[in-house]
């Protein structure tokens, strides 16, 4: 399973979001630090009700808590745009 | 680890904005450093730089701190804002003027809309 596709589990088990995109945006960072193996570089956009009563810092804590921190550890740049 | 935890604690204490960051804020080292701190600068608001890459201790215990993976990190009279993504989506939706507002930290409510309006 490469990242994106463990993202994409990972979210959708936990969160079973109405609208759930995983982006790689890797190659827009090639040349950069940060940048390794083509699977640096991700936006997810998810849309779910369980993020309805959460303020934006428990938003994202839930979302990296959700992916654990073995995997958000392996990817150098991950932006999130989360809604209810 | 102690060490840093009190470090951490006492500079988020001593100055009403602290931006964690990868670099500094006349020279980031990272996109998304760079971004807050520009919009920091942008709206003039006076917040003290602290450079993780610039020591591992602080770099590990800022993100224990907070219970947060990232830099950067905006701290306001010692209270985590958010990072990057956050931060952007604050200053777009005019939430993070009101958090100055309400902090009494001075910004320039122009520079602020202006913000807005080129990216509106």
């Amino acid at each position: 399973m490469n990242k994106s596709e463990e993202i994409r589990s990972a979210l959708q088990a936990e969160f079973s979001p109405e609208m759930l995109e995983v982006i790689n945006q890797s190659e827009n960072h090639r040349g950069h630090g940060g940048y390794s193996d083509g699977e640096s570089h991700f936006l997810v956009q998810i849309r779910a009700a369980a993020f309805a009563d959460m303020s934006r810092v428990n938003r994202h804590r839930a979302v990296h808590k959700a992916l654990g921190a073995d995997l958000v550890g392996r990817i150098h740049a991950l932006a999130l745009e989360i809604s209810a | 680890m102690t060490d840093a935890k009190t470090q951490i604690e006492e500079t988020v204490k001593a100055n009403d904005v602290v931006l964690y960051m990868k670099g500094t804020k006349d020279m980031p080292q990272c996109g998304f450093s760079s971004r807050v701190a520009g919009v920091l600068n942008f709206m003039g608001v006076e917040f003290a730089d602290v450079n993780v890459l610039a020591d591992e201790g602080v770099r590990q215990g800022i993100k224990d701190y907070s219970d947060w993976p990232t830099i950067p990190q905006l701290y306001v009279k010692g209270e985590f804002v958010g990072g990057c993504d956050i931060i952007t989506e604050m200053t777009l939706s005019g939430e993070l003027d009101t958090l100055f507002t309400k902090e009494n930290i001075a910004f320039n409510q122009e520079a602020a809309d202006k913000i807005r309006e080129a990216n509106g």
